[in-house]
């Protein structure tokens, strides 16, 4: 039997960079090891063919749809970017953004589910857990129910404090000084979000049928009619957001060991727990004001990503997030497409494009590392 | 209660279930906040100083710890650099030599790409040292670590830990529930009943009869070992009524 | 395990169980008491004892609220006894029978009974309702028995969850695509007690019984299984017989309650909490004590339900959601604290 030899690094204090590359490892380390990084191998690879995934795709979506446009008409006006009819128009008021927003929202799904995975240490955990759907949701169907003469533009603004007002109720019933169990906010999750879909659902059943159609559309998740300022408030949250959490990854990864544990190891302390909360609240948050609720992307996404490669927790977030960028533009295509010109919204389309790939990521023998 | 724990040594606390002894260890670690009081380590109020210097300070390894699915064990003692790490400063040469290191001393080297969970008990306490001695600290805090394991490797442990507090001059302080693996490798003796020190100081002076009756409620008779010239407590296992019915041997 | 048999009534739990029942009994004839036209409980009696077909009032407790109470009775405790199973097996809190996609099963085959084929009698209703469900919860075990591990309670909690999430997408395209078919459709989708006679309760109520009753015979080994496969084999359980015999009492519990209101999924997950605060973890006790309190919840609730905004009512999943989800908060605040 080969067992794994060994051989620990010897310091080098006379080098200033040192680049270390072994059978799994890139690391690099300079200015006397006070920057030292190490990436695996195979997280990269697969980081990069994700990646040239979601581009493919995304070039795919571009040439697609009802409105038919040849492969130079796109490229002649993705190139010369001149506003010269009606066929520019789909591409840019239309397909563009559409095609960045579903991959911006996947990607803060599956990073938000990711992150309350890890902190409530259930692989069930997902946002709609915390009600950031169902706040969301009710905010805007009371909006459009109740209230049909007041402006929709404000739709998104109304969604998102919705989804911070119910989160933060969520937060403030579990806190507790001595007894910090995950349990109690996924119980008070659950209990939340059902009352809220119960209350969202009378107002649909017992609103008149006009406009509850119109909020049925809206709650079942759609990118159809999002705009460049949706692509903006996307773009410009997920580039404050994804820093803050890469920066908390760390933690991330000692919390998997138990509070006991990670408190000796200097983690776990308040401000982490309440701010990688903050964080993914915060991205469910805005993805869902302003596409509509998406599901399953974020209970899926790091699921799969664990079993496309074995990794640390920051890889890991990076990895969730390329899939769920994948998964939401792949389903937004098939939305568009299949019964065309009718659209299909993407929020279900997740559910149902994303169960059977979960289903067979379930399925495959796991490729556990026996040598 | 008041408790100072001596440099350089092995302080190992004892006594009966439910006495409070994993309290103690945890809030020495400060894991546990004190109803009143404080915690000193190093001159310093344990609760002002950061989480992170005393994680590079102190290390603690709790009661049955929760091992994450899929973890392999070179990717759990990796954790115990935490404390040494920074966002930049994510993998060293040193850390990865101190996990080699750990991994040697802890004797799971050989399973460093395997998933703990294929292992068994014992060695999956071994990779959970290994990553308390991966941190480096100079206070090792145990809490029932010889649980799982069987009588050889309870023994490698404690005398790797004895080595550990006199080549390296770490502090260690260890709950155990082996009376009589605490009173040979222990300095400092400390047994807590109903969560209060009840005697607290050498072996030699701590560890008697009448001690042992009244914080265990338990017959003992002490004898010296021999080799160690550590004494040994014979638990008065069978009643005597018994005894005097069987043949001399 | 053996309590002297004097010992039982002081047993903590049997006052539990005892209080339980004398609760429901009141809900009940509460129930039965408050509707449209308020009678009194002397008016009850003579109702159910000395029935004359041509007293209105008489009429009215026969053929619509008895009906409808005891079909609260009957769905409260099958979803309340389903959910405590579920938990107990998958060992996951989170479990309920909207977990194993059986709720969104029958209402999948409800929808497409009703979508493709027109089928709307009522007559068949539950029995399509059934075939929904048992197939939602087969497909759901034999997934969770190729994925690697086997039957676990893991494997089955993330199959369940991914079957009802693909189904309930599937129920939203149909709502979407087709909204006037589907007006009645959202009443019947969000659960509701209306609309049922004795009759259907009648057929249904035997399999409701049996389930029930091979619930409380098994619930000692859902203990041991809650506390591990191997603890519990090792106990001579056999885990895989027992799960599968576990599995089709949850089933047959769901589909008959789907049948006869439609899928109303917080009982099954909020109840068994709620048992377990009073009596512990011991199912023995758990089993009896969650049908007690799921009937007396769904009693209350389908009761305030008629009340509120009367002579309409609310729909009874809107109502269990609502009225539920305060209490469960509160009593994770106390209990949980």
């Amino acid at each position: 039997m080969h067992s794994p030899k060994l051989t620990p690094n010897e310091p080098t204090q006379h080098e200033l960079t040192q680049h270390e590359i072994t059978n799994q490892e890139i690391q690099w380390r300079c200015f006397g090891q006070h920057v030292a990084l190490s990436f695996n191998k195979r997280v990269i690879y697969s980081l990069l063919l994700l990646a040239s995934a979601v581009v493919l795709i995304a070039i795919w979506s571009l040439f697609t749809g009802s409105y038919r446009l040849s492969a130079e008409q796109v490229l002649s006006i993705l190139l010369t970017q001149q506003a010269a009819g009606a066929s520019d128009d789909v591409i840019w008021l239309f397909r563009f953004p559409r095609t960045l927003a579903a991959i911006l929202v996947g990607m803060m799904m599956a990073l938000s589910g990711a992150v309350l995975q890890n902190i409530t240490r259930n692989s069930l955990a997902d946002p709609s857990l915390v009600g950031i759907s169902q706040g969301a949701a009710l905010a805007v169907v009371i909006a459009i129910v109740v209230f049909p003469e007041f402006d929709q533009s404000y739709r998104s603004l109304l969604a998102f404090f919705g989804s911070i007002l119910v989160t933060g109720l969520i937060l403030f019933l579990s806190h507790s000084k001595n007894n910090h169990k995950p349990i109690r906010f996924i119980l008070l999750g659950i209990a939340l979000s059902a009352f809220l879909s119960a209350v969202t659902t009378a107002y649909l059943t017992y609103g008149q049928l006009y406009k509850a159609s119109a909020a049925l559309g809206w709650l079942a998740g759609s990118i159809d009619g999002v705009n460049w300022q949706d692509v903006r408030i996307l773009f410009y949250s997920c580039l404050c957001l994804l820093p803050l959490l890469l920066l908390q990854s760390r933690a991330m990864a000692i919390m998997r060991l138990g509070d006991t544990t990670a408190i000796a190891l200097g983690g776990n302390t308040e401000v982490q727990k309440y701010s990688l909360i903050a964080i993914s609240v915060a991205l469910a948050a805005t993805a869902t004001s302003v596409v509509g609720p998406i599901g399953f992307i974020g209970l899926i996404a790091p699921h799969a990503a664990r079993r496309f490669c074995r990794c640390g927790v920051t890889s890991h977030l990076l990895l969730s997030a390329v899939i769920g960028g994948l998964l939401l533009l792949f389903a937004d295509i098939v939305g568009r497409r299949l019964i065309a010109p009718s659209q299909l919204p993407a929020g279900v389309l997740t559910q149902i494009i994303g169960v059977p790939i979960f289903i067979f990521l379930l399925l495959r023998k796991q490729a556990r590392s026996h040598l | 209660m008041n408790l100072a724990i001596a440099d350089g040594k092995t302080s190992i606390i004892i006594g009966a279930n439910g006495c409070g002894k994993s309290t103690l260890l945890k809030t020495i670690a400060r894991v546990l906040l004190p109803a009143s009081g404080d915690v000193i380590l190093d001159g310093e109020n344990i609760a002002s100083i950061k989480t992170k210097h005393v994680a590079q300070k102190l290390g603690l390894l709790p009661q049955g710890p929760i091992t994450p699915e899929g973890l392999t064990v070179k990717e759990l003692v990796s954790q115990g650099r935490y404390p040494h790490q920074s966002f930049l400063r994510q993998w060293t040469s040193a850390d990865e030599a101190a996990v080699y290191e750990a991994m040697q001393i802890a004797d799971v080297a050989q399973f460093s790409e395997l998933p703990i969970d294929d292992l068994s008990g014992g060695q999956r306490q071994r990779c959970w040292i290994a990553m308390v001695l991966a941190q480096q600290t100079n206070f090792i805090l145990l809490d029932e670590p010889t649980t799982f394991l069987d009588l050889k490797v309870q023994v490698d442990l404690m005398r790797l830990l004895a080595e550990l507090v006199q080549k390296n001059n770490r502090t260690l302080v260890m709950v155990l529930h082996d009376l009589n693996l605490a009173a040979a490798f222990a300095d400092q003796l400390i047994m807590l009943k109903d969560g209060k020190i009840m005697h607290n100081g050498p072996v030699e002076n701590v560890f008697n009869a009448a001690n042992i009756k009244s914080v265990f409620n338990l017959d003992v008779d002490i004898i010296i070992d021999p080799r160690s010239k550590r004494p040994v407590c014979l638990p008065h296992l069978r009643s005597a009524s018994v005894c005097a019915l069987e043949p001399a041997l | 395990m053996q309590s002297p048999k004097p010992a039982f009534f002081y047993h903590k739990n049997a006052r539990v169980l005892g209080g339980l029942l004398m609760v429901c009994a009141a809900l009940f004839l509460l129930h039965l008491a408050i509707g449209a036209k308020a009678l009194s409980i002397g008016e009850i009696w003579l109702a159910i004892s000395v029935f004359n077909s041509n007293n209105f009032d008489h009429m009215v407790v026969w053929n619509v609220r008895l009906p409808r109470a005891l079909i609260a009775i009957t769905v409260g405790a099958s979803l309340a006894v389903a959910g405590a199973i579920m938990q107990g097996v998958t060992k996951n809190p989170l479990a309920s029978p909207s977990i194993l996609g059986l709720l969104s099963g029958a209402a999948f085959a409800i929808v497409v009974a009703l979508g493709w084929f027109g089928i709307d009698s009522p007559l068949y209703t539950p029995w399509i309702a059934a075939l929904g469900a048992s197939g939602a919860a087969i497909m759901v075990a034999l997934i969770a028995h190729a994925a690697p591990g086997g039957l676990t309670a893991h494997n089955l909690t993330l199959a369940g969850a991914a079957v009802s999430a693909f189904l309930a997408a599937i129920i939203t395209l149909f709502q979407l695509s087709n909204e006037d078919d589907f007006d009645d459709l959202r009443e019947w989708l969000s659960g509701s007690l209306a609309g049922n006679n004795l009759d259907v309760l009648s057929s249904i109520a035997p399999w409701i019984c049996l389930s029930l009753l091979a619930a409380l015979l098994l619930a000692n080994k859902i203990t041991l299984l809650a506390m591990g496969d191997e603890t519990a084999k090792s106990l001579g359980v056999k885990t895989t017989r027992l799960k599968l015999q576990l599995m089709l009492c949850v089933i047959m519990l769901t589909a008959c309650s789907v049948a006869l209101v439609g899928p109303v999924g917080f009982i099954g997950l909020v109840i068994p909490h709620v048992s377990r605060f009073f009596v512990g973890a011991d199912y023995r006790w758990v089993i009896p004590i969650s049908a007690l309190l799921g009937a007396c919840f769904l009693l209350l609730v389908d009761t305030l339900a008629r009340v509120v905004i009367s002579p309409a009512e609310v729909s009874t999943g809107i109502a269990s959601a609502i009225i539920g989800a305060p209490i469960f908060v509160y009593l994770i605040k106390v209990k949980l604290d």
